[in-house]
């Protein structure tokens, strides 16, 4: 052995004696960095930029995740480097009780996390993207794979992980010069011994804790609709996630309640009071774990609820529609008609049972519009009366009435607007329209709004008496007037392949003209070019500000199936390409999930560790004082299954009401519509799923636990127990 | 070698203060071997502390060998302590990661003077931990952990040994031997010492005890009687006497 002859040489030796120490020091950081470097790669690839509109709900989830895994990396890295510098406390106490120079340790200090630091964070970052590439190639093989799937990085999204490890070194560098500054060495010496007391903890704690969280997730969803509606006030980000706050608030209560207090009636208090009192008196360290758990289970549930919710209410939606295959057209386009389609039909076989194909008109509809004022505090609007706002999609009676199969019979002058059957989607409609205009002539006609009509495949138009609509649509240009078809076929499910050329016919047959969004209005249009003014959705315009592009080549894209405003609605085609078409979407919210999960797992584990070993002593003398093995593994159970527990249920508790919340706010009016339930039915099962999931870990967790503690597994008979010295010496 | 004027020391725990030193004076001479004793909450560990530094003095003076100690700087303070006081622990703190030998060494790897590691096989000799020199703290007794800290107090040469309990976390054998360790610093290496101890067993070995009782200097009894046992008894009566009082 090669004697110590330098401070560096005892250095090393401690190093080599606390190697478990540094390894878990340098594995948190580099699982934190590796985490933070997959996400940030992620969410910056331009794959996903490219799907995820800017400015989007899904972009917006996306980064409100990001942010979360940010805060629960950071608060665990934290953790762990508090945790290092506690195990490390008592040499460094004995070194400056020596006479050691603070200038002494803080050089070699300074190197070891220097190493730490750099290699940790270096193999985290280097790791990064191909973890996150490695993860989406084997979605690519496993579950489905599509034309928008291959992944490409954006160098960017390195700058984010840079800035994280960046954090990671500043917090390690920090810590320890705080750590060496501390001038009463006794305090460092016994500091590795000492417990961190959580201060007496109210029993209404936990009830406060539930109202605030509820109270919270309410007013930071409901909140910002209140602004916009009431107060006409898009308020900043900032100022919204403010209304979040409580709901942290309140979860740290119920955890810190439940550590502390618990839950259970007061006649168990014996039964558990040594894993009760071990974990009040981990403290404030173990509640800041298990909020960050929580909050990483919620955000985790969040995305993974995004692939369920999508896909089961879109399935059921499918299957609701009324026909079979719809489609319009333009007036200006010359698109397969029926014959041509009942050929087409004929060669793949399919035997259409039912064909209706009925003229609508595009005319100018009044409205009120928002003018915004940017301030400094976000944007305020007011709204004025504008005889032309926009374009809606206009029907006679009797063509709706041979379109959908109905009979309805509207008085001269009345107008009626068409909802879905289903009900809840009333804000994708344009709403009650009282003055109407030919944009060719300028005849205008004024209606009064009627009772609204339903049919789902008509979402959003509007149905005048015969006459109104043949006055009105007198002389219309062909760029304001549609077709459109809606078929039944016999055998739905055989007629994929017909579906599929169908969609590629019209595609073909339609010219570069009518290569626009649906946020495209021709009426918009054409009022912005009477006044001389750029359309705002112009494809040129939608493209500068990250609309994407409706390309006849990107017909299989989301993007283009999505937002195309002519896109057929063929329902053999919606189902079967359903899953490939978002593909990115659900594989996106998949790894996000992914990525959570595996957050929680890392820091559950590892806290679990900890305490384990922290509290190692009192399970020597408790064995001491002839606490059975049986007895010994019911408070380490006792202990583990709170730090697994008590977020999980929190966190799982707390998203699945505020997703309920968003569903059942989402319909207008309120409620839950057949599909949103199906779709959190199938949510629910995803819990049940992830919960499984963590149960397991737990119980891996709670056996490693065991291991190191040197308690046997508990079998009904009981069973002995070796020496916990022996066996933690062992484990290390 | 230890001059000790007026030491005043006070604790704050909320808006109380509480003054555990109120002007304790003591000396100690080069050479000789001397405890101090006290009930609970008299002062002795604050005492050892403020003269080990490790906790500033509110006020009052320390001299160590002719240079006033409790003024010094931090860098000046982690000189005096590696070169001029060593430090006995009641729980040993031996660093886990080194042997025996290299525990005894640490000061002097500390000091960054390691030209001569002899002086390490010739404590351990001279403390009978030879034979465990290269072995790690966890696979020796607690007598041996203590001798092993009295074998590295020593390793420097120091001016003063400071001593806190340190037989309080062993049986009377390892008692007995980590006293007879002390007394064999003073006798054959010349080393002065200061113990602060709860045992009467442990005070009878030294030259001189001094009792703290509330802060102050309460008697100081000096060994002059004929025989160990002798003295014990005299520092029993003492300390009844105090309780009496």
């Amino acid at each position: 052995m090669k004697p110590l002859t330098t401070f560096s040489d005892v250095y090393a030796a401690l190093r080599r004696k606390n190697r478990g120490q540094y390894g878990l020091l340098a594995g948190c950081c580099f699982f934190s960095v590796l985490l933070i470097t997959a996400y940030a790669c992620m969410m910056r690839a331009p794959t996903i930029l490219t799907i995820l509109p800017e400015g989007g709900d899904s972009r917006k989830q996306v980064m409100m995740v990001f942010v979360l895994a940010v805060i629960g990396c950071a608060v665990f890295t934290t953790y762990a480097a508090g945790l290092f510098f506690r195990q490390k406390a008592h040499e460094t106490g004995v070194l400056l009780a020596l006479g050691a120079a603070r200038g002494q340790l803080t050089r070699e200090l300074g190197k070891e996390l220097t190493v730490i630091a750099v290699l940790s964070c270096a193999a985290g970052a280097a790791l990064g993207a191909p973890l996150a590439w490695g993860i989406w190639q084997l979605f690519r093989i496993f579950l489905v794979d599509s034309q928008e799937m291959p992944l490409a990085f954006d160098w960017q999204s390195y700058l984010l992980a840079l800035a994280f490890a960046g954090y990671v070194a500043a917090m390690l560098f920090v810590t320890a010069a705080r750590f060496i500054r501390r001038t009463n060495i006794i305090d460092i010496v016994q500091q590795a011994h000492r417990s961190e007391p959580i201060r007496e903890v109210k029993r209404w704690y936990g009830p406060v804790g539930i109202g605030l969280a509820v109270t919270g997730a309410a007013a930071g969803y409901l909140m910002p609709s209140f602004f916009v509606r009431v107060l006409h006030w898009y308020a900043p980000g900032a100022i919204t996630a403010v209304f979040y706050l409580p709901a942290l608030v309140g979860l740290y209560m119920i955890l810190l309640h439940t550590v502390v207090n618990g839950w259970g009636i007061h006649k168990k208090r014996y039964k558990n009071i040594i894993a009760t009192s071990m974990m009040k008196f981990q403290g404030r360290q173990t509640v800041r774990n298990m909020l960050v758990m929580a909050l990483l289970i919620g955000g985790a549930y969040f995305a993974s609820f995004y692939a369920p919710m999508l896909s089961t209410s879109a399935e059921v939606s499918f299957a609701a529609r009324p026909v079979d295959f719809a489609y319009h057209w333009r007036a200006d386009q010359t698109l397969p008609d029926q014959a041509e389609v009942q050929a087409l039909a004929d060669q793949y076989d399919v035997h259409i049972t039912s064909w209706a194909q009925q003229k609508a008109a595009v005319f100018g509809a009044d409205g009120m519009r928002s003018i915004e004022t940017e301030t400094a505090l976000g944007a305020t609007y007011t709204t004025e009366y504008a005889q032309i706002l926009d374009g809606a999609t206009f029907f006679s009676e009797s063509a709706y009435n041979a379109l959908t199969g109905q009979q309805i019979d509207l008085a001269p002058g009345f107008c009626a607007n068409v909802l879905d059957d289903e009900g809840g989607s009333d804000y994708l409609s344009g709403g009650d329209v009282t003055h109407l205009t030919n944009m060719t002539t300028g005849m205008a006609l004024d209606v009064t709004p009627a009772e609204p009509l339903c049919y789902t495949m008509l979402l959003g138009c509007y149905v005048l008496d015969d006459a109104d609509y043949a006055l009105l649509s007198a002389g219309l240009d062909d760029i304001y007037r549609e077709t459109y078809v809606f078929f039944n076929v016999a055998d739905v499910q055989a007629s994929y392949p017909f579906a599929d050329a169908l969609f590629d016919r019209i595609v073909d047959c339609s010219s570069p003209a009518v290569a626009v969004g649906d946020y495209y209005d021709d009426v918009a249009a054409a009022l912005a070019a009477q006044a001389g003014q750029t359309y705002e959705f112009s494809p040129e315009e939608a493209a500068a500000r990250g609309l994407g592009t409706i390309d006849y080549a990107d017909r299989d894209t989301s993007g283009f199936r999505n937002y195309w405003k002519y896109m057929p609605q063929f329902r053999i085609l919606d189902q079967n390409d359903f899953v490939t078409t978002m593909a990115v979407f659900l594989m996106l919210f998949l790894f996000i999930a992914l990525i959570c999960f595996a957050a929680v797992v890392v820091i559950a584990f590892t806290r679990c560790m900890t305490i384990a070993l922290v509290n190692a002593q009192v399970y020597d003398d408790l064995r001491h004082l002839g606490a059975s093995n049986r007895y010994l593994s019911g408070a380490v159970r006792g202990q583990i299954s709170r730090v697994f527990l008590v977020p999980a249920v929190a966190g799982t508790g707390l998203i699945w009401l505020f997703y309920l919340l968003i569903m059942y706010c989402n319909s207008t009016p309120y409620g839950f519509t057949p599909s949103e339930l199906a779709g959190l039915g199938a949510c629910a099962a995803m819990v049940a799923g992830g919960s499984a999931a963590l149960y397991l870990v737990y119980r891996i967790t709670r056996a490693r636990v065991c291991r190191a503690l040197g308690i046997s597994p508990v079998r009904r008979s009981g069973c002995s127990a070796q020496s916990g010295v022996s066996a933690r010496r062992a484990y290390r | 070698m230890l001059n000790v004027k007026d030491l005043h020391k006070s604790y704050r725990t909320g808006k109380a203060t509480y003054e555990v030193l109120k002007g304790v004076s003591l000396a100690v001479r080069e050479g000789e071997f001397v405890a101090v004793m006290g009930p609970s909450g008299s002062g002795k560990t604050t005492l050892l502390n403020c003269i080990s530094c490790y906790i500033p003095a509110d006020s009052g003076s320390i001299t160590l060998g002719g240079e006033e100690i409790a003024r010094l700087d931090e860098q000046a303070l982690a000189k005096v302590r590696n070169q001029k006081l060593g430090f006995v622990f009641q729980d040993f703190l031996l660093l886990d990661g080194l042997t025996v030998r290299e525990n005894i060494l640490l000061p002097r790897i500390i000091a960054g003077q390691m030209t001569d590691e002899s002086d390490a096989d010739s404590l351990c000799d001279v403390f009978g931990i030879a034979a465990i020199k290269h072995k790690y703290p966890a696979e020796i007794s607690g007598g041996e952990k203590q001798r092993t800290a009295v074998a590295r107090a020593l390793i420097n040469r120091p001016l003063l040994i400071l001593a806190d309990e340190p037989t309080g976390n062993l049986d009377s054998k390892s008692s007995r031997a980590v006293i007879d360790s002390f007394a064999q610093a003073r006798d054959s290496l010349g080393a002065t010492i200061f113990m602060v101890t709860h045992d009467s067993f442990a005070a009878s070995f030294c030259d001189r005890v001094v009792i703290l009782r509330d802060g102050v200097v309460w008697r100081t009894l000096t060994n002059d009687q004929p025989s160990r046992g002798a003295f014990q008894d005299l520092l029993l009566d003492a300390i009844r006497s105090m309780s009496a009082e």
